[in-house]
């Protein structure tokens, strides 16, 4: 019983890794229709600027969060000021921004690699110890508490603002039609931005909480296609489904690996998405409009 | 895709030779120094390894003109960086056999390029002393027969899977352990191999066995079913990345067995990372970098580059200890005959006795060295060795 117990807390601290990087793509997703890939090399930026504060510029560590948050913040609203943008202007096809996704994120990670921070890892410092708490014979690493209350916490504070404030209720109102909410006086390009900067503090605080609890490398942007397969899953463009399909997705590969063998884990994962694509295309919470599909 | 391109590099660099060779045996292979070659990195990753060897053969060779040469001769020394690549390697090996006409070649100091470069060696019977590739492929072909012109002074990988293994059992007394592995690394299935094998022959049992892919961050489920299973010890072989979060992660799920893991451990990073977790932790390492043994050399190195001596120029010391010996054994600069002097002598190299097997060209009976971490530092215990 024990041995099920630990394996779930695993899973549940992968899955708010996930959750943390899922809601990003979920949130760009909901309103402008297209996977914004670029999302990865945000993070991966984000868990830098974290990496920074703590070593070169000694600040405390909640410090770091903030200035690690509002920094990807600030580069995924540029983001979408000079790739999105131009092509929103233009109508261009949403194919047009995927491909610009998918090159913003190449641009991200090689301009890592070409400057002198290379392509090597880099380890936080020990901000935590590794002695675990113990709830008789299921450990609870530290450093996986801290993800899990952080994760909750500014997930929650994300529900409150798209469900309670003004502002939320643009975005919900974008979300549905854009022509339409633009007839009704809502300004979208405040819409986007808000997105953009939500989902930016977010890969912020994933990224920070990712390259503590494990290294920082360019390619971590490679770990957000697992938050990808998780928005799918949950339904792309709906936030609680982000956030169930994450938690779902880190139990899944947890007990796989754990049960079963962990060979067997990418493989389980993908093909859960393929199926997921094919028996319920609009994911498990995914709104059932068409062009969302 | 890889493996295509270097075929067909390779049957382009033959064709080639076949063309050129008309034009160069003109010229006399008798000249009045003796030229060694070294190729390895000296751009790229592993520069610092790969320069760490050719300052180091660069001093030897120094010392022996000092004293008077070899043979009588002057020897030359003649340096080629590979840039960390198989098809680099071959040009490098090539240009070296062909144009430069050495004796012999130090290097390189991969397994992967080590490997690519034989077929150009067996055209051109010039022979090769790889300093740290540890792959078993580097010295015999995939059916089990050895390769004629490619030897090592560094053991292999298996061997470091058997050491780990007679060490946990023997001498620590261990009877259950446990393996995380990377399936993706020939490394790490040669070594779990190796360790499996010798531990249960042994009398011990292994009792989990876990994989993962390189790349992997996240070793938690894997050694949650290892802490089911109870073991005393648990086998990391794999490189300091993966051991530094493994370790990490394993102490987190609250594993307190001891760990033990092979030459892909020793690095800063990986006490940065994870000094507290390895603590009291074991390591078979091909030396001990604190040996009093070795500690001229050290000196040496470091008063002439002023830089730390890196393992690689340990190897590469001996590597030219050995063909030095197989040079004046055979008693003539000629690189068939040192070729089958290689096998025949034995020198006392800094990583202990050197003598080549000449069924696979490997050291026989090499001891390695038994690390253990003690406050982030490395702590000697003794040479060990098994059959």
């Amino acid at each position: 019983m024990s041995y099920f117990l630990q394996q779930v807390i695993n899973g549940l601290s992968l899955g708010s890794v996930y959750a943390l990087m899922s809601v990003g793509y979920s949130l760009v997703y909901s309103i402008m229709n297209f996977s914004n890939f670029a999302h990865g090399g945000v993070i991966m930026i984000g868990a830098y600027i974290g990496y920074f504060c703590l070593t070169l510029l000694n600040v405390p560590f909640f410090i770091a969060f903030i200035i690690s948050a509002v920094g990807s913040g600030l580069l995924a609203v540029s983001m979408e000021r000079i790739v999105y943008r131009p092509l929103r202007k233009r109508n261009a096809p949403f194919l047009y921004f995927i491909i610009s996704a998918m090159g913003a994120s190449i641009f991200l990670e090689n301009i890592v690699i070409a400057s002198p921070i290379g392509p090597t890892f880099r380890s936080y410092p020990a901000v935590f110890s590794t002695t675990p708490i113990m709830l008789g014979d299921v450990a609870l690493g530290r450093i996986d508490i801290l993800m899990f209350i952080i994760a909750a916490l500014s997930l929650v504070g994300l529900m409150y603002i798209i469900e309670k404030t003004k502002i939320g209720l643009s975005i919900r109102a974008t979300s549905y039609s854009i022509k339409g909410s633009t007839l009704m006086g809502v300004n979208v390009d405040k819409v986007i931005f808000i997105i953009f900067l939500l989902g930016g503090l977010l890969a912020g605080l994933a990224g920070m909480l990712f390259g503590m609890k494990y290294t920082v490398y360019p390619q971590i942007g490679n770990i957000t296609t697992k938050s990808f397969i998780a928005a799918v899953f949950g339904g792309l463009g709906s936030l609680p489904g982000a956030i169930i399909g994450s938690v779902l997705l880190g139990l899944i590969e947890t007990m796989t690996s754990g049960y079963l063998s962990s060979q067997y884990r990418d493989l389980i994962a993908f093909a859960l998405l393929i199926g997921v694509l094919i028996f319920k295309p609009t994911g498990l919470m995914g709104k059932t409009t068409e062009d969302k599909a | 895709m890889s493996k295509k391109f270097l075929t067909l590099i390779s049957v382009i660099l033959v064709l080639t030779m076949v063309i050129t060779a008309c034009g160069d045996t003109g010229t006399s292979a008798k000249s009045d120094t003796i030229k060694i070659g070294w190729i390895g990195s000296l751009t790229g990753d592993q520069a610092v390894w790969g320069t760490c060897e050719s300052n180091t053969v660069k001093m030897l060779i120094e010392e022996v003109n000092a004293n008077g040469g070899l043979l009588g001769k002057q020897v030359e020394g003649i340096y080629y960086d590979t840039k960390g690549d198989a098809a680099e390697a071959v040009n490098a090996t090539k240009r070296l056999a062909s144009q430069d006409k050495v004796v012999a070649i130090i290097g390189p100091n991969a397994s992967g390029q080590a490997i690519a470069i034989s077929s150009v060696l067996e055209e051109y019977k010039v022979p090769d002393i790889s300093t740290v590739g540890t792959n078993p492929k580097v010295t015999v072909n995939d059916d089990g027969s050895v390769k004629e012109f490619n030897f090592r002074v560094c053991f292999i990988d298996p061997y470091q899977g058997a050491v780990a293994a007679g060490y946990a059992f023997d001498r620590l007394g261990f009877t259950k352990a446990a393996v995380l592995y990377d399936v993706a690394s020939d490394y790490s299935q040669g070594f779990t191999e190796f360790f499996e094998k010798t531990f249960t022959e042994k009398g011990g049992t292994i009792v989990a066995k876990e994989a993962f892919k390189e790349g992997d961050v996240e070793f938690k489920p894997q050694l949650s079913r290892i802490k089911d299973a109870d073991p005393e010890i648990i086998l990391m072989p794999y490189y300091y990345k993966e051991v530094a979060l493994s370790a990490n992660q394993a102490r987190e799920l609250g594993i307190d067995a001891v760990l033990i893991g092979g030459d892909g451990w020793p690095s800063e990073q990986l006490m940065t990372m994870a000094a507290d977790a390895i603590e009291g932790s074991y390591i078979v390492n091909h030396l001990d970098f604190n040996d009093p043994e070795v500690k001229p050399l050290q000196d040496k190195y470091n008063a002439k580059y002023n830089l730390p001596m890196e393992l690689n120029g340990y190897m590469a010391h001996d590597a030219f200890l050995l063909l030095k010996a197989a040079i004046e054994d055979a008693g003539v600069a000629d690189p068939v005959k040192i070729t089958e002097s290689l096998t025949k002598v034995s020198v006392e190299g800094v990583t202990g006795t050197i003598k080549l097997s000449p069924e696979d060209h490997n050291p026989v009976g090499k001891e390695a060295a038994i690390v253990r971490v003690e406050s982030a530092d490395y702590i000697f215990q003794e040479k060990y060795g098994v059959q």
